[in-house]
């Protein structure tokens, strides 16, 4: 079973790619609705700090990882237990999370389809620039930040097997993710202790250091370390979602399917 | 051999209660209350490989609960089943890959924007099926299933009769030994209805699948099952043959007789007559004496037509319902 998982994955995510497509449209307002956020905070913090590049590339870089790392699993999976459709997923010969995951996947493919161009427009119109060098250092992170974002709402999308309100648990962690993960305000300009504890937090792993990265703000054995902070924060994250998993499906089972 | 066997099996829910009211209310944010529910009771039985079983019952007896244990989904309260000798909620693979659950309250489950054919492909490489035998298959289930016009449709654009042949194209395209069918036929028209038991029968012929069958339609079951399991209130009251149950609770025949000549005196001595259309009669004559009085009909009246029927299915059911076994 295990070395069949890649494949399992792939076509999965083939198959999500083109369920999705017949919704390109609503993956245009997903968009919308992602990059708002940090082009926000493009415009404050430009006049904020008027002489300032940093800000505008780190935003502009931001709005990239926003969409490529979007994840959903509130309205993907969390929907299909109040539905009953995991049901059907309970009894097929593969590991239920490969559904989210290619789910995961595709929107985000679609969602870089569609929000790229868009990035790459306002980096023209507002003068944002990078080092390719620096930018490919950002990938890893980018890579880190997809995973653990997934796993983080896909944790929470986990509380659909106890209550019926997992939108507004969802809501609450994309919030920290907005506060904590340098939507609000760049994690360097915070100020101490709460810079440290943000840093510290997992909520930046998920957004705000690929930006970072990609823009030079990060660079060296920091951005090792951060990197490695960032596994961590996965390994934890991955470690509690299987217990929860386990018991939620347990408890699925025992109070009716 | 008996492909399932169900010991002793219980499942207990517990549901949240509370009175009506606003103090009622606020109470229970402090301390909840509950009740149990005993959805399935110390339920027992084995079906053979290669056996068909009607599982019935009315609303709330118990059975999709218990068909829901025995296909993998819900962990009993107590009790064993095993299935192909695997127990059905640790849900291996190799289980999984042997056994199909088809409800007809959602026949296809999956991504709704692909279609027939790219849901039927995604099947084959999750159930590993050799493509000659894929193909195989296919064109099977393709002349039985009448899929052709279908395949190159989204399954979201189907409708509920063709969601259920779509279903049952997707769940049998690995040949499933055990297949565990939970209304089938729910919402479908009388003719989508009679299609679908026509293939489950000669699937069931072809391949010697066992097969467990809920339905409240009583065609259903008399067309596919010679073997019922009654439910109610989360226990078995009756298993055996069907005919059986109908001899049990229904100690009279119906006989059907033409006879244009004849009075409704005439058969005062003969049987109970139930209901008269201008030249037929309906009589209900206890079981043993069905010979006695048709030979008492062909003799003393001029009768054009005869036909001795056993009492309908759904009347026999009805009365099990009502009044027990």
């Amino acid at each position: 079973m295990n070395s069949r998982i890649p494949q399992l994955v792939a076509i999965r995510v083939r198959n999500q790619f083109m369920d999705w497509s017949g919704a390109w449209w609503f993956t245009v307002t997903l968009v919308a609705n992602h990059a708002i956020g940090p082009l926000i905070g493009l415009v404050v913090w430009s006049a904020v700090m008027p002489s300032g590049q940093a800000p505008v590339s780190y935003y502009v870089a931001l709005v990239a990882v926003q969409l490529l790392t979007a994840s959903f699993e509130n309205h993907t999976f969390s929907e299909s237990v109040y539905d009953g459709r995991v049901s059907h997923d309970l009894l097929k010969p593969q590991p239920v999370i490969i559904g989210p995951v290619g789910e995961n996947i595709a929107i985000r493919v679609w969602m870089g389809i569609f929000g790229l161009p868009l990035t790459v427009v306002t980096a023209l119109l507002v003068g944002a620039s990078y080092r390719w060098s620096e930018a490919l250092l950002a990938v890893p992170a980018l890579i880190g930040a997809a995973v653990l974002r997934f796993l983080w709402t896909w944790l929470l999308a986990l509380a659909a097997f106890w209550t019926e309100r997992v939108h507004a648990i969802v809501a609450f962690g994309n919030i920290l993710i907005f506060l904590l993960g340098g939507t609000a305000a760049p994690i360097a300009l915070l100020p101490e202790p709460l810079r440290s504890i943000a840093l510290a937090l997992p909520f930046h792993a998920m957004l705000g250091l690929p930006a970072e990265i990609a823009t030079g703000a990060v660079q060296g054995s920091d951005a090792g370390s951060a990197i490695l902070l960032q596994l961590g924060w996965g390994v934890a994250f991955a470690g509690v979602a299987a217990v929860v998993w386990r018991r939620g499906v347990r408890r699925y089972a025992v109070i009716g399917a | 051999m008996a492909a399932v066997v169900v010991r002793d099996l219980s499942m207990t829910y517990r549901v949240p209660v509370r009175q009506g009211g606003l103090a009622a209310a606020l109470k229970s944010v402090v301390r909840r209350r509950y009740r149990e529910v005993h959805a399935v009771r110390d339920v027992s039985f084995e079906v053979a490989a290669g056996e068909v079983v009607g599982f019935v019952g009315p609303n709330g007896a118990g059975k999709t609960t218990a068909m829901k244990m025995m296909s993998g989904l819900l962990h009993p309260t107590a009790g064993t089943v095993e299935v192909l000798g695997y127990t059905p909620w640790q849900r291996r693979t190799p289980f999984l890959k042997q056994i199909a659950l088809v409800r007809g309250s959602q026949p296809t489950g999956g991504l709704q924007e692909l279609t027939v054919l790219d849901s039927l492909q995604y099947q084959r490489v999750l159930y590993e099926v050799p493509a000659g035998e894929y193909r195989r298959n296919l064109d099977e289930l393709c002349e039985l299933l009448e899929l052709g016009p279908l395949l190159e449709r989204q399954l979201r654009a189907l409708s509920l009769g063709e969601k259920m042949r779509a279903g049952l194209a997707l769940s049998l395209l690995y040949r499933p030994k055990v297949l565990f069918l939970d209304e089938p036929t729910l919402g479908l028209d009388v003719s989508a209805a009679a299609a679908i038991r026509r293939f489950l029968a000669t699937y069931a012929g072809q391949t010697g699948a066992t097969v467990l069958l809920t339905s409240h339609y009583m065609t259903d079951v008399e067309s596919l099952c010679r073997r019922l399991i009654l439910v109610d209130h989360g226990s078995v009251q009756y298993d055996g043959p069907l005919d059986q149950l109908s001899a049990r609770l229904s100690p009279y025949k119906l006989i059907r007789v033409s006879a244009p000549s004849a009075a409704k005196e005439d058969f005062a001595d003969i049987a109970e007559v139930v209901a008269t259309h201008d030249i037929s009669w309906d009589l209900r004559v206890p079981r043993d004496q069905v010979a006695r009085a048709t030979s008492m009909l062909l003799t003393t009246l001029d009768v054009v037509d005869l036909a001795i029927e056993e009492p309908s299915l759904e009347n026999v059911i009805d009365r099990a319902y009502r009044e027990g076994v």
